[in-house]
């Protein structure tokens, strides 16, 4: 089935004229661009740096892209909607720094607590702080047709302050929190299972399932609900929405207050992963999701994106990423091949919808 | 040769279009239309809504290329590619919709993208010869309005008095007004017939639009008459009346372009009082409809139909006014509440407020439904499919398939997807913009043969329309609008398109 | 008729979103990613070509060591100086300035730039 079609393919393109031919050419290799760079780079690193396909490399990689997943999953909702979040990397600090100050065993934040409180407890707490903050966005949002980033901005700004007042409370002084339970700890980094290799145990942590099970959920939201129909509607068409008796405020702020857990879920894995908290976790997290996010095709143009897209897009950031390191670039460079990234992503998403028209 | 042939032919002649054409993927949007514009006078043009006047002059200033045809200004062709390149020429519009910067005060309004210089030298604008120069046009045309103003604090006429002068600073020789009038007092009228005067002496070509016929025979010297894209009469105004110009501007025979009418009208079920709209101009607007009717609404452009069914579905805010459905009262607040309540809207603006684009036929028809299909939290695809696929058939929609992206049909399709969206919502109302707007001849039909399978169904069904044809061929009763206000209610079978059109033009 | 006056809208309409101003050819975008992806790919040679991590210390009071650099991911570095300070005695390298988390440098593989802390024992 699969080879007739690549067959009627083919033979289609064979009819097309040259002009033809060049353009359908030029459309592919521009409209993929990113996947060809990466795979290229991919190629190039492995040759100079073999270790880079070895198996405790590619269990780093899978663990990292699980640990940044959950907070593109939420941003990817807000780029449907044709918005964007730029505070979700403070919300991954603010909760990060919640989970360490409660999870832990030295009590800096809160010099009068004893023992240390359910998990299930402060996993609530944070996700009603992300949610919260969420609620502010997607109000602002909805209600006063404020555009998302500089809603955004302005609740980045305000979660950075409260943060660093936060890390100033008890005798912490502003410092980074450590010192996490074994408990915490061991719910998010335990081993979930372990690979024997000839050079010892490769260990997959437990966040790795959990990133899954959020994945699944997402996808459950986005395809299976009333919620997630309605959010794609409001991204591609707002005011036929509208007309359609879609709840549009209720939507915007749903999307918006459901991101804000994803982030509050980042901040509790990264919290444990990372094994302290301050007030520089989480920053910038927002760009590598948002640029995860276009790469993986979820369209600036609105009403267009895909669970497997981001999950895709995250995987592929992360590959390039580790690569990157494994060939000792500097830091600083990697900042501006990221901001590159993202434009090239721009680009080709703006010229796969300008080709439609 | 023609070109002189054109020169020779009247030294009067300022302006000349001749044989324009203009097609859009399946309409004939202008056929041969010719205009001829003297100097000296003021020439109207008028048509039904959608007869080909604003495309005429879009085809003019360059807005649109016309496919054939020739424009001859004082006897040189001439094609604008742009509205500002008619500008440098001597050609000027002044819009119904004043396309101002509103934040930005008169003279920069006036002198936008042509700021003077303080000399050849200093490249920095000159504040103070904009202000003279300003100062000076408005002297010339007797309007009292500081040049420092800021335009959103002016009326809609002190604005449109700005956009004339501006017109004027050009040194336009022809000046296109279109529906000048529609937002001015009666004294604001007389002073632009003064200015309207002043500028024919001066010796400039006015083309005048309107619909609002007392004006024309008052202001211009000769009329040209559209209808469906074509060129029908240019004639004299002194030799004109009313019901000529009325005549020749609906004279077209109704052709059994319909489907036969078999719907059975019922018990009033739908009642509508007193209804006004807080921000447009509806007004104190009553009727009533029946179970199985179709209910036309008719009027010119901007005379509150589409207000009117916003208003009924809860889109638009409602000053005043009751809804009683089955003699129980209905808020209808905004669409949620009417969909609850049973009602429907199809938009006019298809593509604006319609059609979600980029989403599949499924998403597109189950979106108004969604609850319908919930089991336990999720949503069944299963039983989406189902609708989808009864919606397709039940409306003969022509598609590859339910994943189809929806902006990938024609328009006919896509209103069908849309009909079929609003019928899974099982409404006892259904209110119809334009249901037939931007859609061929062939799917025309088919969308009138279900509205009238709706109407059998015991469904009302509420119709507003740009067409009187159409309105005459499927509708019960039409209501007339003008200007806000009902203007008369008529039977289908007995009115004509006279007496519509009279009607309409009442309160305009 | 009415066509007329909705085709041009059509095709604006239809690409909302961010996009939704944008007036720019495909053409014109084609040279705009070619140039932003040789860019980017002129950014990563450059960072490969000038590869290597820097390890700096921070003595926290006590005489200055050298940087180190030009060290490949996954290399170790070569053994610092030990730093003196008056008073105190020198308690090892960490790589937080609060002194929890030891550095061995010796051991520990080097997978970043990364600044080091000295910590202090009072004598």
């Amino acid at each position: 089935m699969a080879e007739n079609k690549l067959k009627a393919k083919e033979q289609a393109f064979k009819e097309l004229s040259s002009k033809d031919k060049t353009k359908k050419i030029t459309d592919l290799l521009l409209n993929n661009a990113m996947y060809i760079i990466i795979v290229l780079a991919v190629i190039y690193i492995s040759i100079k740096v073999p270790a880079f396909l070895k198996l405790p490399s590619i269990v780093n990689v899978i663990s990292l892209t699980a640990a940044k997943l959950p907070i593109a999953l939420g941003i990817g909702g807000c780029i449907v909607l044709t918005g964007t979040d730029i505070s979700a990397g403070r919300v991954v600090g603010l909760t990060a720094c919640i989970s360490a100050s409660l999870l832990t065993t030295t009590f800096k934040v809160f010099p009068d607590m004893a023992s240390a409180p359910p998990i299930i407890v402060v996993l609530l707490v944070i996700l009603v702080a992300g949610g919260l903050v969420g609620l502010v966005n997607g109000f602002s949002v909805a209600k006063f047709k404020l555009h998302p980033f500089i809603v955004t901005l302005s609740t980045q700004l305000i979660v950075y302050g409260i943060i660093l007042m936060y890390l100033m409370k008890g005798t912490n002084n502003g410092q980074t929190l450590s010192g996490l339970t074994d408990g915490y700890r061991n719910l998010i980094t335990g081993t979930l299972f372990s690979i024997p290799t000839a050079t010892g145990n490769v260990a997959v942590p437990k966040y790795v399932l959990y990133s899954i099970i959020l994945v699944i959920l997402m996808w459950v939201i986005w395809n299976k609900t009333t919620f997630g129909k309605n959010m794609f509607a409001v991204g591609s068409n707002e005011e036929a929405a509208n007309v359609s008796g879609v709840n549009v405020s209720r939507t915007i702020i749903m999307v918006f207050v459901l991101a804000g857990m994803m982030y509050a879920l980042t901040g509790f894995l990264d919290g444990a992963r990372i094994a302290s908290a301050n007030a520089n976790t989480g920053l910038n997290y927002e760009c590598d999701a948002i640029a995860a996010c276009v790469i993986g095709g979820v369209s600036f143009v609105g009403g267009i994106g895909r669970i497997s897209g981001i999950v895709v897009g995250v995987l592929l950031l992360q590959i390039i990423f580790t690569g990157l390191n494994f060939l000792a670039v500097d830091a600083n460079m990697l900042y501006i091949i990221k901001g590159l990234i993202i434009l090239i992503a721009c680009a080709i998403d703006m010229r796969k919808y300008l080709v439609k028209k | 040769m023609e070109k002189q042939t054109a020169s020779s032919d009247n030294k009067n002649v300022l302006l000349r279009m001749e044989g324009i054409c203009k097609e859009f993927p399946g309409v004939k949007a202008l056929d041969n239309v010719n205009l001829t514009v003297k100097a000296g006078t003021v020439h109207a043009l008028m048509g039904e809504n959608g007869a080909g006047k604003s495309t005429l002059m879009k085809c003019l200033f360059g807005v649109y290329n016309k496919d054939s045809g020739h424009i001859y200004l004082e006897g040189n062709e001439i094609n604008f590619k742009t509205s500002k390149e008619a500008l440098e020429n001597g050609v000027a519009m002044v819009h119904q919709e004043l396309n101002q910067a509103l934040k930005r005060n008169v003279m920069d309004n006036m002198w936008l993208g042509r700021f003077p210089k303080i000399s050849k030298w200093c490249p920095l604008t000159s504040e103070k010869k904009m202000y003279e120069a300003t100062e000076k046009v408005f002297e010339e045309l007797e309007v009292h309005v500081d040049p420092k103003m800021v335009m959103s604090r002016m009326p809609v006429s002190q604005r449109q008095m700005v956009e004339i002068a501006k017109a004027v600073s050009f040194n336009s020789k022809v000046i296109v007004f279109d529906e000048p009038t529609s937002s001015l007092t009666e004294e604001e009228v007389e002073h632009l017939f003064r200015i309207i005067n002043m500028l024919r002496d001066r010796g400039c070509g006015i083309i005048y639009i309107s619909h609002k016929m007392e004006e024309i025979l008052r202001i211009s010297d000769e009329v040209t008459i559209m209808r469906d894209g074509q060129w029908v009469a240019t004639r004299p105004a002194k030799e004109l009346t009313m019901n000529e110009i009325i005549r020749l501007m609906v004279g077209r025979e109704l052709t059994n372009r319909y489907p036969e009418k078999d719907n059975k009208v019922g018990e009033p079920i739908l009642q509508v009082k007193n209804l006004t709209a807080q921000y447009s101009l509806l007004k104190d607007v009553s009727f009533e409809a029946k179970a199985g009717e179709v209910l036309g609404v008719a009027g010119l452009d901007g005379s509150g139909r589409t207000e009117l069914l916003e208003n009924i579905f809860g889109i638009a805010t409602r000053k005043e006014g009751e809804i009683y459905l089955h003699g129980k009262r209905m808020m209808n607040r905004n669409a949620r509440e009417s969909l609850a309540n049973k009602f429907a809207m199809l938009t006019e603006e298809r593509r604006a407020t319609g059609i979600f684009g980029i989403r599949d036929i499924q998403a597109n028809t189950t979106i108004s439904s969604l609850p319908k299909y919930r089991r336990g939290p999720f949503l069944s695809d299963k039983l989406m499919s189902e609708s989808t696929e009864w919606g397709i058939n039940a409306m003969r929609t022509k598609t590859p398939s339910q994943k189809t992206q929806i902006r990938s049909l024609s328009g006919g399709n896509q209103q069908k997807v849309i009909l079929a969206r609003w019928l899974l919502t099982d409404p006892e109302v259904l209110l119809l913009d334009e249901p037939t707007r931007g859609i061929d001849v062939g799917a025309k039909y088919e969308i009138y043969q279900l509205i009238l399978d709706l109407a059998k169904q015991g469904k009302t069904i509420i119709m507003v329309s740009s067409e009187m044809p159409e309105l005459l061929g499927v509708c019960d009763r039409i209501l007339v609008m003008s200007g806000g206000r009902l203007s008369g209610e008529v039977g289908a079978k007995e009115t004509s398109q006279e007496e519509i059109m009279t009607l309409a033009a009442r309160y305009a | 008729m009415e066509e007329s006056k909705q085709q041009p809208e059509q095709q604006t309409r239809q690409l909302r979103g961010l996009y939704s101003k944008v007036k720019i050819s495909v053409r014109t975008l084609n040279i705009i990613i070619v140039v932003l992806v040789a860019l980017l790919i002129g950014c990563m040679a450059f960072g490969i070509s000038k590869g290597g991590f820097r390890v700096s210390f921070d003595t926290q009071g006590g005489t200055p060591v050298e940087m180190q650099s030009g060290i490949m991911y996954g290399e170790k570095m070569e053994p610092p100086e030990i730093p003196t300070r008056e008073g105190f005695e020198f308690d090892g390298w960490y790589s937080d300035p609060e002194g929890t988390m030891v550095f061995d440098t010796e051991s520990d593989p080097v997978t970043e730039s990364i600044t080091l802390y000295a910590k202090w024992k009072e004598k």
